[in-house]
């Protein structure tokens, strides 16, 4: 026993997030399903950074808030000194408004989780990545800096990024995916699928294809097509007689489920899911998910990938055949297990428990 | 076509998209803007400029696009955009002044979800370290290659954009007042509303005056020499454009402003005086002289290439189109205004029949005088007549702008006959840089503004005078070399008594009736005043006598109580050939305007005359009084009924028409003048080429 642990030092790690708490969309929800696991290995300290990109506001993403006050751990705002054995920061691009982070950070290891691609689809950056982790490796003191990218895709746009960048002699990249727990419960299809089509995301243009492709997705003849999300829809009146638009959170994600069998998810096709965690939802509700190869890919077979073109052959063929659909279903959510809060913690302990690579 | 769009939606970023619209279309290429664009209260001038270039996107198909502004985009372009469906062919060129690299990426991205598709940004600041005004969606870009499009002129145009200058010290009016007064160079003022207000209620009203958005920066450069800067800053995107571009033709720019704001942008402007009392001493004694020499230095400055429209044109692929060989002649446009009456008109059409034939002549007009002009062998552009709504009052002359804009060339010749001189009339003027003749009759009624009549005076070559017959009636109102009295202009035909005999028959014939006299009326359309009282008396009258018929003159577009179609002997109807009538006739009863006193005149046809009395008139009343005082006509006022019938009485029963007849063949007409007025359309020309 050290003479530390004599005075009642822990041996527990000591945890430190640093996160912007203001995201309202994957990546509160992801810091919030991990948290838990997380809490198992150390004496977890949660930093809140007040960044430009959400104002000077204190508001924390629900959900978030939700953990924190089940865990009973205190949100810590803009301190000035971070002192932890592991940090990780999730999401840098909440620094990509602003120059310097005021935060000093003091780790052994850093690991910065990169819920946001890097590059979009076609090589753009995403957002100003060099300046975001200059802001951070101004700031930072540890053995290693490490970027953790969230899923394949992720991955693909952290690695092309770095291969084109100075400062990537800075950064390792974490060998597997941190990627976001998934832990809806999971309900099955239904017994006789119909052509009930849908898609739901936040209201975006990055988030909708192009109109052609909506109407492709979305036809006359189909039974339904229900699109929630589609406030941008509504303002610049993209409307069809066959089309229902919700605006956000008109009705419960819930409710939404249950007005489709299939949910048909295309995004621009210069903006990229840098994980999907609406293509897990519907596979936790027990829907047929047909989306484009890229997303797919972060969810292996769970999901049918097609291009917009494809999709009513594919509806036609499970309507038609309910014992593939149901089969499908049960395939995705297989899959789904891939992301349980057990294999995230089983990937987590291999990071807490890795070599310091300091000997004495 | 070429769609300008913008990163938002306001009034500086519309300026934004117009000025480059405009540059665009100088350039040889059809451009338009999305009238989703179009503000919802965009001020009068705005209004004119942007009627060449709104289009609804269903209209036209995309071939280029350019985004101004980008570094700020809201949901509105993103929308339109995608809605465009573009194929994927069409260049999309944005441009920005990003602060940060974030933003340039934040804007580059958020396009490139609306398209699908990457898009070419452009970061101005890349070669506009130091724009001219760096808060502004304009890429303030010019033409840099094109040589000099100055015209020479004997004076210099100065103009001075006052900029927050306040007006408060009364010596600063007073020297403005001062320096337009010499003869070295023309001033104009460039002003606010609040300072507009201020000089028309000033001793100083007479001061030439531009509102900020009275002409397109491109039409202020190409009729300005020098400009002169006041104030903080530069006062907004189009003076901003303005002076961009008239470094680039060749002008001169004077940075009087406080903060030196030109110079601190490296342009090649002077610095002037910051206060306007030292400013004609430093035009006179600095610049006026070397204009030449200073425009030489500024052509070798490196800035300009800083502001070379090419960048933009060569990243969307845009190869400038050859501009229209000029037509071989230059031509005449008339422009004869009218309420329903066709008075202008047919003054226009007698001036250009004594113009030479082969001289290429056109008409611009409302409907209503169409057939007059074109039966005189001559084209006519059809024009749409003021609708009297509130919303759109202005509707109407946005057309004949765009209509007149269309038929027009670079040193054709307008002739614009009217009292009002429209916004279509000014503007045209002086983004075509036309030879520019105002026909302008006198006879204004009392009370009338001459200051207003006469404000826009200053864009015309030459002011045309038709005179009135009797000298005492013949006002001057305005004054100078350019200002040219002729003689009366009125359409005169000739009919012999045996054709005056054939047309008392025809009209027997065609009525259905024998008549022993004939009474023609021409009260007016009913829309300057209401006369169908006295029409109504009138036809009252007649209607007992069997042995005569009654004509009601009207004019397409005439105002007709229904109550004059109830009378046996009355008829109404609609004819280009009064005249003829009127010599048939053996009473005319008509209104005093020029046109039908002049032709009762020199046709010598006794009549009885009821001026009209509407404001926006000449003085009907005094023309009428000048006659009746000869003992030429009767003059019978709109309340005089029961003169009215007495006089109709004593004309057709008791020798009334035989007493003014005799006076009228003993009157000694003045000598006509429309074919001065054509030697002067014709000369105007002449001195033009030569």
């Amino acid at each position: 026993m050290s003479e530390l642990q004599a005075v009642g030092r822990s041996n527990a790690p000591k945890i430190a997030y640093v996160i912007e708490p203001r995201f309202s969309g994957g990546t509160s929800a992801a810091v919030a399903a991990e948290l838990p696991v997380a809490a198992q290995f150390g004496q977890v300290v949660v930093h809140a950074i007040t960044s430009r990109t959400f104002g000077g506001n204190q508001h924390i993403s629900p959900v978030l808030r939700r953990v924190l006050d089940e865990l009973n751990i205190p949100l810590i705002w803009d301190a000035p000194r971070i002192n932890a054995d592991f940090v990780f920061l999730h999401n840098p691009s909440f620094l990509k408004y602003q120059d310097t982070l005021n935060t000093r950070i003091i780790a052994r290891d850093l690991y910065v989780i990169t819920h946001e691609n890097f590059l979009r689809p076609g090589g753009a950056e995403g957002f100003d990545v060099a300046a975001c982790l200059n802001q951070i490796e101004t700031s930072a003191i540890s053995l290693r800096k490490t970027l953790a990218p969230i899923s394949p895709y992720n991955r693909r746009t952290v690695t092309d990024w770095l291969a084109t960048s100075r400062v990537a002699r800075q950064w390792e990249v974490l060998d597997n995916d941190w990627f976001n727990i998934c832990q809806s419960d999971m309900r099955g299809p239904c017994e006789r699928p119909q052509d009930r089509r849908g898609r739901h995301s936040r209201p975006g243009f990055e988030k909708f294809p192009a109109i052609a492709d909506l109407d492709n997705c979305f036809p006359p003849h189909s039974q339904c097509n229900v699109i929630l999300g589609a406030d941008a829809l509504l303002n610049a009146r993209v409307l069809r007689a066959h089309w229902k638009l919700l605006p956000f959170d008109a009705i419960s994600v819930e409710e939404f489920f249950g007005m489709i069998d299939f949910f048909v998810y295309f995004t621009a096709p210069t903006w990229q899911e840098s994980f999907g965690r609406v293509v897990a939802e519907a596979i936790a509700a027990g829907k047929v998910v047909l989306t484009n190869p890229d997303t797919g890919a972060t969810f292996g077979n769970a999901v049918l990938t097609c291009e917009p073109a494809g999709v009513d052959k594919i509806i036609t063929d499970l309507v038609a055949n309910p014992k593939k659909y149901h089969d499908q279903v049960a395939k995705s959510q297989a899959a789904l297990k891939a992301y349980s809060p057990e294999k995230f913690k089983a990937m987590l302990s291999g990071i807490l428990s890795a070599d310091s690579g300091v000997h004495p | 076509m070429i769609y300008v769009e913008s990163g938002t939606r306001s009034l500086r970023s519309f300026d934004a998209q117009l000025i480059f619209a405009e540059q665009l279309a100088a350039r040889g290429f059809n451009v338009c803007i999305d009238a989703e664009y179009f503000p919802e209260d965009p001020g009068r001038g705005r209004f004119y400029e942007a009627s060449k270039f709104l289009a609804d996107p269903e209209e036209h198909k995309a071939q280029t696009v350019f985004v101004l502004g980008v570094e700020e985009i809201d949901d509105q372009l993103l929308a339109s955009l995608r809605k465009k469906e573009l194929d994927p062919s069409v260049p999309v060129i944005a441009t920005g002044r990003f602060p940060t690299q974030q933003s340039y990426i934040a804007a580059k991205a958020r396009l490139a979800y609306a398209l699908g598709r990457e898009v070419r940004v452009m970061d101005l600041t890349d070669f506009q370290p130091r724009p001219v005004m760096a808060a502004t969606a304009s890429p303030l870009v010019s033409d840099i290659r094109s040589p000099s499009r100055r015209p020479s002129r004997e004076f210099p145009n100065v103009t001075v954009v006052l900029g927050s200058m306040e007006l408060d010290n009364p010596e600063t009016l007073s020297c403005f007042s001062r320096m337009s007064s010499q003869g070295g160079y023309n001033l104009r003022l460039i002003v606010s509303g609040a300072q507009n207000e201020a000089i028309k209620a000033s001793p100083f009203h007479d001061l030439s005056t531009y509102m900020y958005t009275g002409l397109s920066p491109l039409s202020l450069a190409k009729s300005t020499d020098i400009l002169a800067m006041f104030g903080k800053g530069i006062a907004g995107v189009r003076m901003a454009a303005f002076a961009v571009e008239l470094i680039v033709t060749g002008g001169v720019v004077i940075d009087c402003t406080e903060d030196e704001a030109l110079m601190a942008s490296g342009a090649p402007a002077v610095l002037g005086p910051k206060t306007p009392f030292a400013l004609d001493g430093y035009l006179t004694g600095q610049v006026i002289g070397n204009v030449a020499h200073i425009a030489e230095q500024a052509a070798k400055s490196q800035w300009r290439h800083t502001v070379d429209i090419s960048r933009l044109e060569t990243a969307a692929g845009l190869r400038p189109k050859q501009r229209k060989p000029a037509p071989a002649e230059e031509k005449t446009l008339f422009f004869p205004t009218n309420g329903v009456g066709l008075g202008h008109a047919q003054r226009c059409a007698v001036i250009a029949r004594e113009m030479p034939e082969a001289a290429p002549k056109m008409f611009a007009a409302f409907p209503s005088c169409v057939p007059l002009v074109r039966r005189e062998g001559i084209d006519c552009i059809p024009l749409v007549q003021r609708i009297d709504t509130k919303t759109s009052a202005d509707g109407n002359d946005v057309l004949t702008y765009r209509r007149l804009s269309a038929a027009l060339r670079d040193n054709d010749t307008l002739v614009f006959d009217g009292g009002y001189v429209f916004d279509s009339v000014y503007r045209v003027i002086r983004e075509r840089s036309l030879l520019a003749v105002w026909i302008r009759r006198g006879l204004w009624p009392e009370g009338r503004s001459r200051q207003s009549m006469l404000r826009r005076e200053g864009v015309f070559d030459r002011v045309i005078v038709p005179s009135e017959a009797f000298e005492e009636l013949n006002d001057a109102y305005s004054f100078g070399n350019h200002v040219h009295y002729v003689g009366p202009i009125v359409r005169q035909v000739e009919q012999s008594a045996e054709e005056k005999e054939q047309l008392r028959a025809r009209l027997a014939k065609r009525f259905g009736r024998d008549f022993k006299q004939l009474v023609v009326s021409m009260l007016g359309g009913g829309v300057a005043s209401d006369r169908s009282a006295q029409l109504q008396a009138i036809s009252s009258m007649v209607e007992s006598r069997k042995d005569c018929l009654h004509l009601v003159v009207t004019w397409p577009g005439s105002t007709v109580q229904p109550a004059a179609f109830g009378w046996t002997n009355t008829h109404v109807v609609q004819t280009l050939e009064a005249t003829k009538l009127c010599l048939a006739a053996d009473l005319v009863i008509s209104a005093a305007g020029y046109n039908s006193v002049l032709e009762m005149l020199y046709h010598r046809i006794p009549a009885i005359f009821i001026p009209q009395s509407a404001p926006y008139l000449d003085d009907q009343e005094r023309r009428a009084q000048a006659m009746a005082d000869r003992d030429l006509c009767a003059m019978i006022t709109e309340r005089e009924f029961m003169k009215l019938e007495r006089t109709v009485t004593d004309c057709l029963d008791h020798g009334g028409t035989a007493f003014y007849q005799t006076a009228l063949n003993a009157f000694k007409l003045p000598e006509t003048g429309a074919s001065k007025a054509a030697a002067l359309l014709t000369g105007l020309e002449a001195r033009h080429e030569g």
